[in-house]
């Protein structure tokens, strides 16, 4: 076993040391396989291909399923959503649903709780990340007292229960005058990711072998220079993972939202789609996946922005080829 | 049951009396309240526009120089909301609370003592039972709002093609059910999801069963008690032999099953017959075409006229925090005036004035509305009753029922549970 | 498996000692953060778990303390032990399945072609957005007693009539269903994360892993594991948390069927007891008993972690 290991163990270095060493290649189309003499190896790597598309096919099928079932409900009328053969198809096709969420006058109206949404969202992302990027930082790539007692910490806070704190949170933020204020959410959902933030990028800053800034000290870039023109870039997929996560979070939040932003006119988005759920008349279903649907829409959105971000510009300087 | 009322009344009578005594006093604030602007939390979309824009313009014009804004509320999480924001510096001024989450807040001291306007608010005029549901310790928080009813909606064509006729008891009512069950294979002569734990408690309080009484500050849960057995063992025979629904379902949107034709008889809130008959170019389209089938009538008691139904509904209060609670209370007096109350009953629901019932008009669901809150009745007024139904005991309970448990040995469990809650 | 912690160790060991204020600097603005918000709230949430504190304390009256009565209150209760062992088989299992399912995903994307893995990507992500109760209503549609679309289509394609068969009265098949739906919801974080990783690692350790042959598993575990470790073991340690104190999910899904009872995980059985019933103390009781645990189970890895980083 530990021979194995061993082999292997040193293998992992021998490559990381050649991908160090050698200069980086042109980035090669991402996915396609590389080129080999051998032809056997070309068939069967193209039947795997096909078979590797096929699944992708079907994963793509089972995760858009629940979310194609949303959207055609949102085009359908209330009472053609369920019946006892279900409609695979909106067979009465219908936009009187995302009519009724944006304009109907007697709602409460859409677009301000999108520009709340959005505002909070948008500065939860962006001050967690540099937040969150800095203390990673702090706790991959230096050794201090106390630097236990925080990573336990970031670990331990993620396991408070949310429901059992929200009246304290609340009032904390009451003593602060932050009721009903962009910044005071802002504040609580920064707070809430914060720790997840930090504990993701911490492992995916120890995933970048300290060895390849070394390298490039070697070189004659000052420290803060190779973290920046080595490391970051590596990061960049990192923080695009996290950062996608904390805008889900952040976009989807009900309960402190709720609590917090009391008056309609802060209302945030998840907030504003309960309303369409009634006690004493009928839900009307339909417009809550119509809501829902507009919902997914900026997250979509915010991906492929990202997404694009991180498969363009910043890794092509990267070492990794 | 009659014992229960009872002492609601009495409650209530006695609090109308002290009003009297201390009228005067509470008098002084209401003349000429400072101007400032409040804010009214109503919960869903209930309260019709037309009383939402006539309560702003009568207070705007009987306090010149104030303003009042209606803030909709979702009844999701409202529990919570309330929770923090009666308790916080950002306190809205009046607040509308379900008659069973009133007295969590009643007994915690969220809302204004308006014990001594109780008479001017409308005394034993207003629903008892919203009465000592807003009452906590001998002192009246939260007023009657408005309340709802649970009738019963029926096919006339199936109960026609079985040969039977509006059931005039109870046991008939459970005996046609059967009946048109066993007719019709896949249809259920009685929608009863098992979740649906509001409309089995008519058949407890019908055979003389209680869910909870207080003996002398003790409260004892009465699922055990003979009259209690008798009731759960008729619930049973209605989910097992004339109910199709779900037997872990909840009683939200009866509409659907009664339109695919699934349904031949349904007890639901008043306002479900709007979802069955909603037109088709409607938001929420119903089946129009069964306008003429469709049949209502108040649930029949054990011996006849209408039985004991469970009243939902809301109360309204003041919140202590209140940056302005006499304008506040004026709000609330608009609120519990004439005019609103009409507003309230002409849209169907049951009007906190019982001199008002008549405005719920004439039709068929009016008139067994009126026959339905003549006799509708609250769970216990405890304040910690709102526990036992956030910890949802009752709908795993009936559940359990549905499922075809021994019904004695599930009320003795149930019991102590309740018992535990109320008296821990 | 010693020669293996030590090497990869030994990558992340810092070869200037450089101390002073730079750590403390990029820590402040998180700390200050944290501190505030989730601090201050955390210590109230101790202290009340030692006192007599209902809603009426809420609205300010003095809240008598009450030495560890919550607590002997809390864990002299069966359900809770029950409530508890039931969210730990379920936090497993969902742990196990999204974990698996997950890294295979992030696999796979590395071996697809860029307009399939969009597709995959998209797909994940769309489900991923999904807000938790749009999730669960659809969700609940799709497994609907009487119109669900499991039922119709299983009664089509089976023969069986299953018109009417209730998924969630039976507790295990109420489990199945939360799983399903709350697998569908994790593995795409799992999937972007380690997918992310993967791309962190060389292109010639992927291609070295990736050739054909037997022995595809060992060669992932011993050629691209040790790159994802630390990757993998930051989601895995989150995904145990999150599917621990697991909420909307089983709390909306109860609302449709089922019985609570026999449903209820710590999430649930927490904000039953704080905000519903007003037991703020006991609610704070639980939820420091429930950190403790949580903390216990993971000091193992928490330690290894830190114990490699420290060398």
């Amino acid at each position: 076993m530990s021979t194995v290991t061993k082999n292997a163990d040193l293998a992992v270095l021998d490559s990381a040391v050649a991908a160090m060493i050698v200069p980086p290649s042109p980035r090669r189309a991402s996915g396609r396989p590389p080129r080999r003499p051998v032809s056997g190896h070309r068939v069967k790597r193209r039947a795997a291909s096909v078979v590797f598309s096929v699944i992708a096919v079907i994963i793509f099928l089972c995760s858009v399923f629940p979310v194609y079932w949303m959207i055609n409900t949102s085009l359908q009328p209330n009472n053609e959503i369920r019946g006892p053969i279900p409609n695979f198809f909106p067979k009465d096709f219908t936009l009187g649903n995302y009519s009724t969420v944006l304009f109907e006058p007697s709602r409460s109206p859409f677009l301000p709780a999108l520009a709340n949404s959005l505002a909070v969202t948008l500065l939860t992302v962006v001050i967690a990340l540099v937040f969150a990027f800095l203390a990673s930082l702090a706790v991959t790539r230096f050794r201090f007292k106390g630097r236990k007692a925080f990573i336990l910490s970031i670990l331990i806070i993620q396991m408070i229960p949310a429901e059992a704190m929200i009246v304290s949170t609340y009032r904390v933020l009451d003593s602060w005058s932050l009721l009903n204020t962009i910044g005071g959410l802002t504040l609580v959902y920064v707070a809430t990711v914060l720790p997840f933030t930090i504990w993701t990028l911490r492992g995916f800053v120890n995933g970048v072998p300290i060895e390849l800034e070394e390298a490039a000290m070697i070189d004659g870039l000052s420290r803060t220079g190779a973290f920046w023109k080595i490391t970051f870039p590596l990061l960049a997929p990192g923080l695009v993972a996290t950062g996608v996560f904390g805008f889900i979070q952040a976009w989807n939040e009900f309960v402190l939202a709720l609590v917090v932003m009391s008056r309609p006119a802060s209302q945030t988005l998840p907030v504003w789609l309960r309303t369409f759920q009634q006690a004493n008349t009928t839900t009307d279903w339909a417009a809550i996946m119509a809501g829902s649907t507009l919902m997914a829409i900026p997250v979509v959105v915010f991906f492929l922005i990202v997404q694009g971000r991180m498969t363009s510009g910043l890794m092509s300087g990267a070492v990794k080829g | 049951m009659r014992k229960l009322s009872l002492v609601a009344l009495g409650a209530a009578t006695m609090l109308a009396l002290a009003g009297c005594a201390s009228g005067g006093s509470a008098a002084s604030g209401s003349s000429t309240p400072e101007a400032g602007s409040i804010r009214v939390w109503l919960n869903g979309t209930d309260t019709p526009q037309a009383a939402r824009d006539y309560l702003k313009t009568t207070f705007e014009k009987q306090n010149p120089g104030s303003t009042l804004t209606v803030e909709e509320q979702s009844w999701t999480g409202l529990v919570d909301k309330l929770t923090t924001s009666l308790s916080g510096s950002d306190s809205p001024d009046v607040v509308e609370v379900g008659n069973t989450q009133a007295a969590a807040f009643t007994s915690a001291g969220a809302f204004e003592d308006l014990t001594s306007k109780l008479q001017e608010l409308g005394g034993s005029d207003l629903l008892p039972g919203f009465v000592a549901a807003g009452t906590y310790d001998g002192k009246f928080y939260a007023a009657p709002y408005y309340s709802g009813a649970r009738l019963v909606f029926y096919k006339k064509d199936l109960l026609a093609a079985s040969g039977l006729s509006v059931p005039t008891t109870l046991d008939q009512y459970v005996s046609n059910g059967v009946t048109l069950a066993a007719a019709n294979p896949g249809v259920s002569g009685i929608y009863f999801p098992g979740q649906d734990w509001y409309n089995a408690l008519p058949y407890i309080w019908e055979n003389g069963g209680e869910i909870a009484t207080d003996d002398n500050g003790t409260w004892k849960a009465g699922f055990e008690s003979a009259g209690a057995i008798a009731g759960l063992k008729q619930v049973q025979q209605v989910m097992e032999k004339a109910s199709v629904a779900p037997k872990d379902g909840n009683e939200t949107d009866p509409q659907v099953p009664f339109c695919a034709g699934t349904v031949a008889q349904v007890s639901a809130p008043s306002w479900v017959k709007g979802s069955i008959l909603a037109a088709a170019d409607a938001k929420a389209p119903g089946c129009p075409d069964q306008t003429a089938n469709l049949g209502v009538y108040a649930l029949p008691g054990k011996n006849g006229g209408a039985a004991q139904v469970f009243a939902g509904g809301s109360n309204i209060a003041i919140a202590a925090k209140s940056a302005h609670p006499d304008l506040a209370y004026s709000a609330l007096k608009i609120m519990l005036g004439t005019d609103y109350q009409t507003i309230l009953g002409k849209t169907g629901l049951v009007p906190a004035l019982k001199s008002l019932s008549s405005t719920l008009g004439t039709d068929d669901v009016a008139k067994a509305t009126a026959e339905a809150a003549a006799n509708a009745k609250l769970t216990p007024a405890s304040p910690k009753w709102a526990d036992v139904e956030a910890a949802g005991i009752l709908q795993d309970f009936f559940v359990k029922i549905g499922q075809g448990g021994d019904v004695t040995a599930l009320a003795t469990d149930v019991d102590s549970k309740i018992n535990a809650i109320l008296n821990g | 498996m010693t020669t293996l912690l030590g090497s990869v160790s030994s990558r992340l060991r810092r070869p200037v000692g450089r101390k002073g204020l730079a750590p403390a600097l990029l820590l402040v603005p998180a700390t200050l953060i944290l501190i505030a918000i989730i601090g201050w709230p955390l210590l109230q949430l101790v202290i009340v778990s030692f006192q007599q504190f209902g809603r009426a304390q809420v609205f300010g009256q003095a809240a008598p303390f009450v030495g560890f009565d919550n607590y002997t209150r809390v864990l002299g209760d069966p359900q809770f032990w029950q409530v508890l062992a039931r969210s730990f088989l379920f936090c497993i299992v969902n742990v196990v399945v999204t974990m698996s399912l997950g890294t295979l995903v992030a696999l796979l994307m590395t071996r697809l072609n860029k307009f399939f893995r969009t597709l995959v990507s998209v797909g994940l992500l769309l489900a991923w957005a999904m807000p938790a109760l749009t999730a669960v209503i659809i969700w609940g549609w799709l497994f609907d007693t009487q119109f669900g679309v499991v039922n119709y289509l299983l009664s089509q394609v089976t023969g069986i009539d299953f018109t009417g068969h209730s998924w969630l009265i039976d507790p295990i098949s109420f489990f199945a269903v939360a799983g399903v739906i709350i697998t569908w919801q994790s593995v795409p974080f799992v999937a972007f994360t380690i997918y992310a990783g993967l791309t962190q690692v060389p292109d010639e350790v992927m291609e070295a892993a990736q050739l054909d042959g037997a022995g595809a598993v060992q060669r992932f575990r011993l050629i691209v594991f040790p790159y994802l470790k630390s990757i993998f073991l930051v989601v895995t340690i989150l995904q145990v948390i999150w599917d621990l104190r697991v909420f909307t999910q089983i709390f909306a899904l109860q609302g449709i069927g089922g019985i609570r009872e026999q449903t209820s995980t710590l999430g649930v059985y927490i904000y039953q007891t704080s905000l519903g019933t007003g037991d703020y103390g006991a609610g704070g009781a639980i939820a420091v008993i429930m950190v403790i645990i949580m903390l216990a189970i993971s000091i193992f890895y928490v330690r290894q972690t830190i114990k490699e980083e420290a060398l």
